[in-house]
């Protein structure tokens, strides 16, 4: 599915602008995303960063502007259809399939994802019950396991496979939600404030799995409160304030802009 | 003495909940999936019933009658939702179950222009005496009975516990709009849902006519039993249909038969406005849906 080259430019965010009302939460940004590649975007509360990853994810359409992945447009297309080409996102609360347990969370988006993204799938042979099918589908079904023990493993969460989701904590739930979006072999991952809420050793997980996510070719966006991990992880950053992007470029050197730390002055920049 | 007769009532509404419990699982199965109740849920039972004795009579083996008679009716689910639910898929929850109390009195309909006002008979599924229980006695036919609810309730654990498809759909009811995003949308398994309740129905239908025989009118019972037992165990919990069917069976059975039988559906349905009052959310539902 990640069908973009890294390095290239994965996902392009063109003049997006979003008013409700009289208000302008997302003011003509722009940026490239690229595969390969962790772009931090930050900004103080209430800069339009949610609002952005909801024009981008295809919730909220844009008053003008548009957003792209490689040639193709995403606005205008649904939610669904934008996550079929390969945007992800995870949410501020995490979002549980709940009755599910931790393995089949995971297996069930891989599962989905075999099958083509719909169901019923496209073949009979996916409906045969694992166990019980024939030989093809059961060697399908041990690798789908495989898969899943190994994304539980790198989220650091594989002791907890067979849980139920409903007995799981937040932090936990958070680090399930990760390996879930990964699961889809994602060409963007939006993530929207994975840290916070969680321990040093999750924390850690989830900073492993987004560098391991970018070794892969994803086009990571991370909106993140916690700036210190944020500039340490990302590659590049984009700072938002009211709604404007103020700032573009390596960590260190927006870190230093006169206008961010402005813009910060009473906020969190540590 | 007195405990013999109730030991024999209960082993009475063993078989009948072993029924309730299969038109429970037709009204769990769709109200996951559609968020609707089918009140024409036990019209599949008189269909399954009706068919298969009609066959049976033309002088076709019973178990090749009733394996027909499961498909009729499971091809009857998926025309049903096709033809009425499908087309009306936005209009309001209220307009929808209005629109399946239609389609009962439609299939009652039906059932009375194809096969008449006279009871239908259909033998049982094998010979042999009535086995004794403790005491008690059962006719053969409700080994066949027990036998169904063990197979279907197994299948639909196996299936939903133990198939990818099974997982998604569980997926797709616990979040529609995420899981949606990835592949797996709740409404392509409407179709499926109302296909499986049917055959679950029908199925049945057909293991209980040789019990009761088969009436055109017999879906009107069966579907109110049916969806009593499923308010009793939860309406989103399959356990919970599997657990209702019985414990209104065995409840109105021994109720009736201490007092008199035309009492058994008013059991029913005082145990229906308890559990509305007491536990609206039924013996093994979910309070509030987390979501």
């Amino acid at each position: 599915m990640s069908a973009v080259v890294a390095g290239a430019a994965a996902l392009a965010v063109r003049n997006v602008t979003v008013r409700f009302g009289g208000v302008v939460a997302v003011d003509e940004v722009t940026f490239d995303a690229r595969g390969g590649e962790v772009l931090g975007v930050m900004g103080p509360n209430g800069a339009g960063k949610t609002t952005l990853f909801n024009v981008i994810s295809g919730v909220q359409k844009p008053t003008a502007g548009e957003v792209l992945l490689g040639e193709t447009r995403l606005t205008g297309r649904d939610v669904d259809a934008v996550a079929a080409l390969g945007v992800t996102r995870t949410f501020q609360t995490p979002v549980m399939f709940w009755g599910l347990s931790v393995r089949e969370s995971v297996e069930v988006a891989l599962a989905a994802l075999d099958a083509g993204g719909t169901y019923p799938p496209a073949a009979p042979r996916e409906l045969i019950p694992c166990g019980l099918g024939v030989r093809e589908s059961r060697r399908h079904d041990a690798a789908l396991r495989e898969r899943a023990g190994a994304l539980l493993e790198q989220a650091g969460i594989a002791a907890m496979a067979d849980r139920p989701t409903e007995s799981l904590a937040f932090g936990e739930e958070r680090l399930l939600e990760l390996a879930r979006a990964l699961a889809v072999a994602p060409a963007v991952l939006l993530l929207d404030e994975p840290l916070s809420g969680l321990n040093p050793d999750e924390i850690e997980a989830v900073l492993a799995s987004i560098r391991s996510a970018r070794a892969n070719g994803v086009a990571v966006l991370l909106v993140e409160h916690a700036v210190g991990e944020l500039l340490a992880v990302a590659d590049r950053v984009v700072v938002l304030d009211h709604g404007r992007k103020i700032a573009e470029g390596a960590p260190q050197a927006v870190a230093a802009d006169p206008l961010v730390v402005d813009a910060y002055i009473g906020d969190e920049l540590e | 003495m007195i405990a013999q007769e109730v030991w024999q009532y209960v082993l009475a509404g063993v078989v009948a909940g072993a029924i309730y419990a299969l038109i429970a699982a037709g009204f769990v199965l769709i109200y996951q999936v559609t968020g609707l109740i089918n009140f024409a849920q036990g019209e599949f039972a008189m269909l399954g019933a009706m068919t298969a004795a009609s066959l049976a009579s033309g002088g076709m083996p019973v178990l090749a009658a009733a394996g027909i008679a499961v498909v009729v009716v499971a091809a009857a689910g998926g025309l049903c939702y096709l033809l009425a639910i499908r087309p009306a898929r936005a209009a309001s929850g209220v307009t929808l179950i209005f629109i399946t109390l239609g389609l009962d009195v439609a299939l009652r309909g039906l059932g009375l222009f194809v096969w008449g006002t006279n009871p239908l008979s259909l033998n049982a599924f094998s010979g042999g005496s009535a086995v004794s229980v403790f005491g008690g006695v059962l006719p053969p036919q409700a080994l066949w009975v027990l036998l169904t609810d063990v197979l279907v309730f197994g299948a639909l654990y196996v299936f939903f516990r133990h198939t990818y498809a099974g997982t998604a759909v569980r997926a797709a009811v616990a979040n529609p709009p995420i899981a949606s995003t990835f592949g797996i949308p709740l409404r392509t398994f409407a179709f499926w849902s109302f296909v499986a309740a049917a055959a679950i129905g029908g199925l049945g239908g057909v293991v209980i006519a040789p019990i009761t025989s088969a009436t055109y009118d017999m879906g009107l019972s069966l579907g109110l039993a049916g969806f009593v037992a499923a308010v009793l165990g939860g309406l989103d919990s399959l356990p919970g249909a599997l657990l209702g069917g019985f414990v209104l069976g065995i409840v109105e059975k021994v109720a009736g038969g201490l007092t008199s039988t035309g009492w058994e559906e008013g059991v029913g349905f005082l145990i229906l406005v308890l559990v509305l009052v007491l536990r609206p959310q039924g013996l093994l539902g979910r309070a509030v849906r987390r979501a």
